[in-house]
Order: C-alpha cells, then sequence, then structure tokens
C-alpha cells in the first residue's frame, strides 16, 4: 500500500482550512494542533531533530495563515509535547507510534476542555444576574448555554466589537438559546458598567503573568470594571497559555497584534489598527481554566510544570 | 454481636455530631470555637476509618464523602468540618499512593504537562486492597491532630517577629489564635492593644479583659470609631473564620469596614489563622454561608411589632484578597496570592465540591 506522501505547504494549509471549515466550533489552536499531527504523521524524516525542524517550519506555514496567539500556542505546546516524548524513547519509529497515540488522546482531552470550565464557571453566575462580555468567544457562550441550563435567569450585554463587529454573531447565538441580550458600543462600556454585576470574556492566550491577550477592548473594559469595582472573570482553556511576559502595550509582538494579511502586504504597520490588547493580571478577579479555578499568580505556576 | 454494637455505637457518635453542629450555630452549643469543631471533626473521621466497615480505599472515601457531605449540610456556616474531611480524603490518597509504590504526590494535580505526557484516559479507582492501609490511614490522622493540638502555638511562636516595642495594634473581637499571638508577643515587648468591641455580642469586652490581666495595655473602642482612630494605629491584627481560596476571608461582621479603614491609611492588615481554615471555595459561590442569628441581642424580646422589619442579623462579612498584606499560620507567614499554592498541597481539586 503506498504510504501517504510528506505534506508540503500548499496541502497543510489546505488541511488547516478545512478542519476550520467543517467544525466551526473547533478552536483555532486545536485545528492548529489537527493538522500538525496528520502532518507528523506523514513526515518521512530519519532523525528527531530534523522532525522537529520541519514541525517548526509547519507552525510557521499555519502562523502565516492565521497570525492569532491561539495558533501559536499551540503549535509551541505542540512542540513542547515532541520534545517531551522524544526524551523518553530513543528509537524513531517507536517515538512516533507513541505521539501518535498520545497526540490522539491529547486531543480527545482537550476537546473536553470547554466542558468543563462552563463546569467550573456557572456557579459564579447568579440568579438574576447583569452580566456583560466583549466580542464573540466560544467558551464564554458554552459558559452562558449551561448556566441557562441550570434554569437561572440573567441578562448579556455585548460589545459590538469592531472592526469586525463579532459581538452581533455572540448576540445572534445567544438570542438562539433564548437569553435576553443586548448589543452596546463599544465606547458605551463606562455607561453600561454601573447596571452589570460581573464581567466574563474569553481570551485568545493567556500570558505567563496571568494577563491575557484578547480582542482589542478588552483592556478597556477590564480597566472601567475596576474603577466600578465588578468582578472581572476570564475563561480560558489550557492550551493557550503561552510563554509571553508583556510589561505593555507595545511589548506584545506584531505578528499577533495585526492579522496575517496586513502583516504581508502593509509596510509601515504605525498606521494600522491593532487586533489585540494585553490586559495586565492586575485587573483579573480569576481565571477558569479546565485545570481549575486559578488566580492570575496561579498561572506562571502552572507554565512552569509544563516547561522547566 | 460486638459487630452490630460497633455500628450502632458509630451511627450514634455521628448523629449526637450532627446533632451538635446543628445547634453549635447558635454559639451556644458545645462545639465554641473552629478549633473544637476541626478537632472533633477529625475524632470523628478516624473513628469512622477505625470502624465501619470497608475493604478498598474506595469505599472508604465513598463513606467519608457522604458523611462529610451530611456534617456540611447541618451547618453550612461552618466551613472547618468540610475542610477537615478533604484533608482526610487527601490522606487516604496518599497513603494509597504510597501502598501502590508509585511516588504520586505531585503528579495528582491535573496539569499542562500532565496532559502532554499522560498514558490513559482512565481514572484511578482505588480498588485494590492493602492490608496496612488501614493502619496506615489512622497513623496520618494522628499527625494531623497532633498538627491541629499545636497550632495556636506555632502561630504565637511567630509573633515576636512581627510586633515591635512601642506599637499601637488594632483587632476586633475576640480571636483565640489572636488572643495568645499579643500574649507571646507581651512576654518580651511593651505596646499598646486598641480593641473594637464588636456589636452585638460585644466579644472585644472579653478579649480586652483576658489581655490586660497579662499586663497589656488595652483599649476597648465602639465600630463606629474604627476609622477615626486608625490612623493611630501601626498595625491591624485580627483572626477570621474562614480563608477562601482567592485568599479573600470570611469573617466577623465588621471586618470588611476594618480593612477597608486599614488600606486608607495604609496600615498593614495581618491576619492570624491555622492551615484548618483555609477553605476551597471561592465568595460568591454559596450565599448559604451567612450565619443569621436572632436580633434579641439588638432588640429586646418585647417589641413584637418591630421584628417584621429585622427578622435576622448577618454576623459574617466577605473581604478581598487585596486588603490584606499577610497570612500568619501555622506554617508561617504567606502572602495572599501563594493561597493557591497551599491549597494545592492541602487538598485534592476532585475533593473541592464533596
Amino acid at each position: 500500500m503506498q504510504q501517504p506522501s510528506k505534506m508540503n505547504e500548499e496541502e497543510l494549509v489546505e488541511y488547516f482550512r478545512t478542519q476550520m471549515r467543517t467544525d466551526p466550533d473547533m478552536a483555532s489552536a486545536v485545528a492548529a494542533i489537527r493538522t500538525l499531527l496528520e502532518f507528523l504523521r506523514r513526515d518521512k524524516g530519519e532523525t528527531i531533530l530534523g522532525l522537529r525542524e520541519s514541525l517548526k517550519w509547519a507552525t510557521d506555514c499555519l502562523t502565516e495563515v492565521d497570525s492569532s496567539v491561539a495558533v501559536s500556542s499551540g503549535g509551541e505546546l505542540f512542540l513542547r509535547f515532541i520534545s517531551l516524548t522524544s526524551l523518553e524513547h530513543q528509537d524513531l519509529s517507536r517515538c512516533k507510534k507513541v505521539m501518535e497515540e498520545r497526540g490522539e488522546l491529547f486531543l480527545e482531552k482537550i476537546s473536553l476542555s470547554r466542558t468543563k470550565v462552563a463546569k467550573l464557571c456557572h456557579t459564579f453566575i447568579k440568579d438574576g444576574a447583569k452580566i456583560l462580555t466583549h466580542s464573540s468567544s466560544r467558551v464564554v457562550l458554552r459558559v452562558l448555554e449551561k448556566a441557562a441550563a441550570e434554569k437561572k435567569r440573567f441578562t448579556v450585554y455585548v460589545t459590538e466589537s469592531q472592526p469586525d463587529t463579532a459581538g452581533k454573531q455572540m448576540a445572534d447565538a445567544l438570542r438562539r438559546i433564548n437569553v435576553p441580550v443586548t448589543v452596546v458600543l463599544d465606547a458605551a462600556v463606562g455607561y453600561v458598567l454601573e447596571k452589570v454585576d460581573l464581567v466574563i470574556v474569553g481570551a485568545e492566550g493567556v500570558v505567563e503573568s496571568g494577563g491575557i491577550i484578547n480582542k482589542i477592548g478588552t483592556y478597556q473594559m477590564a480597566v472601567c470594571s475596576k474603577a466600578h469595582n465588578k468582578p472581572f472573570y476570564v475563561v480560558a482553556e489550557s492550551f493557550k497559555f503561552v510563554r509571553l511576559y508583556p510589561l505593555n502595550q507595545q511589548d506584545v509582538p506584531d505578528r499577533f497584534k495585526y492579522k496575517a494579511d496586513t502583516l504581508r502586504t502593509v509596510s509601515d504597520l504605525s498606521d494600522e489598527h491593532p487586533m489585540i490588547d494585553y490586559t495586565p493580571p492586575s485587573l483579573i478577579t480569576l481565571l477558569f481554566t479546565d485545570l481549575g479555578v486559578l488566580t492570575p499568580s496561579a498561572v506562571s505556576d502552572e507554565l512552569i510544570k509544563l516547561y522547566l | 454481636m460486638p459487630g452490630a454494637d460497633k455500628e450502632t455505637d458509630l451511627t450514634e457518635r455521628i448523629e449526637a455530631f450532627l446533632a451538635d453542629l446543628k445547634r453549635g450555630g447558635s454559639g451556644t452549643g458545645p462545639l465554641r470555637g473552629s478549633g473544637e469543631m476541626a478537632r472533633e471533626t477529625t475524632y470523628l473521621l478516624r473513628r469512622i476509618t477505625a470502624q465501619a466497615r470497608w475493604s478498598s480505599a474506595g469505599d472508604l472515601m465513598e463513606i467519608i464523602r457522604n458523611e462529610g457531605r451530611r456534617m456540611t449540610a447541618a451547618q453550612p456556616s461552618e466551613t472547618t468540618v468540610g475542610n477537615m474531611v478533604r484533608r482526610v480524603l487527601k490522606i487516604i490518597r496518599e497513603e494509597y499512593a504510597r501502598s501502590r509504590g508509585s511516588s504520586e504526590e505531585t503528579e495528582q494535580q491535573e496539569s499542562l504537562h500532565k496532559l502532554l505526557t499522560a498514558g490513559e484516559l482512565s481514572e484511578e479507582n482505588f480498588r485494590q486492597h492493602f492490608v496496612l492501609l488501614k493502619a496506615n490511614v489512622i497513623e496520618a490522622i494522628n499527625e494531623l491532630l497532633t498538627e491541629l493540638d499545636g497550632t495556636t502555638d506555632n502561630i504565637a511562636m511567630q509573633a515576636l517577629e512581627h510586633i515591635h516595642s512601642n506599637e499601637v495594634i488594632m483587632t476586633v473581637g475576640r480571636s483565640r489564635t489572636v488572643e495568645a499571638f499579643l500574649k507571646d508577643a507581651a512576654r518580651k515587648r511593651k505596646f499598646h492593644v486598641i480593641v473594637a468591641e464588636c456589636a452585638p455580642f460585644c466579644q472585644g469586652h472579653e478579649m480586652a479583659t483576658g489581655l490586660s490581666k497579662v499586663g497589656i495595655e488595652t483599649t476597648v473602642i465602639a465600630d463606629a470609631a474604627i476609622f477615626a482612630v486608625m490612623s493611630r494605629v501601626n498595625k491591624v491584627i485580627i483572626g477570621t473564620q474562614t480563608v477562601l481560596a482567592n485568599g479573600g476571608l470570611r469573617a466577623v461582621n465588621g471586618t470588611h469596614s476594618v480593612a477597608l479603614a486599614a488600606r486608607h491609611h495604609s496600615t498593614p492588615l495581618i491576619i492570624c489563622a491555622p492551615m484548618f481554615k483555609l477553605s476551597p471555595q471561592f465568595p460568591n459561590e454559596e450565599d448559604t454561608f451567612h450565619k443569621f442569628v436572632s436580633p434579641h441581642e439588638v432588640l429586646p424580646f418585647t417589641i413584637l411589632c418591630i421584628l417584621t422589619f429585622l427578622s435576622e442579623l448577618k454576623v459574617n462579612s466577605v473581604s478581598s484578597p487585596e486588603l490584606i498584606t499577610l497570612f500568619i499560620s501555622n506554617i508561617g507567614g504567606n502572602a495572599p496570592s501563594y493561597i493557591y499554592r497551599l491549597m494545592s498541597e492541602l487538598y485534592h481539586p476532585e475533593d473541592h465540591k464533596l
């Protein structure tokens, strides 16, 4: 039987895009990891070092397609996974078999992570609560679905989230499950906060300091919640933990701030609008992850356990 | 038959304990103070381990979990009961792992590392039978009891590092731990203590009498005067009923106001709390942890018409971790942001919800 040939760039990108298309509910990091696993299966390399090099190349290809933090963190996690496994088995073919098995298991486990997060978070939503959220996040949607399923009555305010008005999608999804929802302007966050009981947002990446990287406008919301003394909760799966330590907005690398096409075509980025911002840990009350409910100081502990 | 006698004796003891817990809520039962409650719970759990019928660690954990649920349901505001049950469950897990020969102390927690390197999705079901498990668990529970006995002394031993001569210390209400802490420091240092009386039970008065008996200069103030006096205070040292998982507190009414006043004047707020008060709950999760008592302390029973307005008094308040400077416990001083680590050492994540 003919073995499938090694994936080249087009096949890689096509596979990634197909994954994202067939399951719109899948996180982009999960799609990236699935793609890399398929790449691993078809790889013809003879050495582990060669394998690592080709995987790094594959991750770079994927980040050119989708420059979000999540894809980058998914790729790094996969590379780490390869390194850890290769330390245990010296023989390449055995190593690859073990990697493929563990890779499948890993994918299975992380497909359950959103459910775990929803189970932890929905108890913090009380009956009659008014919730504010930013843009469209599938994890937040899952949490709110679980709370609605537990027969809690709550209303949601969603920011419209320019420039792609993703907030409207979130509002549609919530209307479908019969949750009263209002779309507000991004500029109206301060105005609406006095009515709101708690703020829940998703995250594209969780950084080492315990802060988050998320759609532009999140930082503003966090600062306003602090001023109004409202709890600011973040819900994120654990594969979004990334090895960055930004101290301010400028420290976030440009490759995350702008879309992939923008990075390729535009030469002077100072005229472009960034798509994400960084929220420092001092503004975050609690993070809900599939590893448990964490205070921002506990996040770096988790990352150290993995990377050291 | 001796077996049946033991079992009925055990059930009787459990029922008696539950009844005590229910009565203990009003502050008048035989169980006063969380230290005694923790000790009683641990004795009872040791007895259950010794006398109940179980063949594997899984069975024992089920029994203890069921009893634990009943105990926490009897008095939800006493979190030390639940904490001790969780400690014992962790002890059982550790002893089981040790009997199996795996050094699994750090691998029991969920982590990214574990996600990447673990083998199967299967869970430990604790079904293996080990002959020595009972003896090991009982020995470990005895160690826990020794630790519980020594907590107040361990905390008091650290007093000299934190209290200096000629300082003005403020405290609120009555806490046995803080009393021992201050008395220990008074052996070598001269300082002044201001006690807020803490209406309506005015336990501050008992605290002040206790402190002045050992020669500490004490002043009692009304709760309303806390903010006014705060500018003269060097440190605020208080006890608490529970330490929450985010580093916050659930303590006697008025603690939050003291914490805010201390923050306003940039006065350090030190909490003396033994480790058994650390609970894996977060604030907002359950509102059933507020204790309500009858208003007879405030209004005499003869004023019937006003009872429709004031039917209960809330006696607990919740503080957030940003207001706290330091936690002093029997294992040393820690920052509130470090509480998550202490918690992961004491309790297993699967036991957070009994």
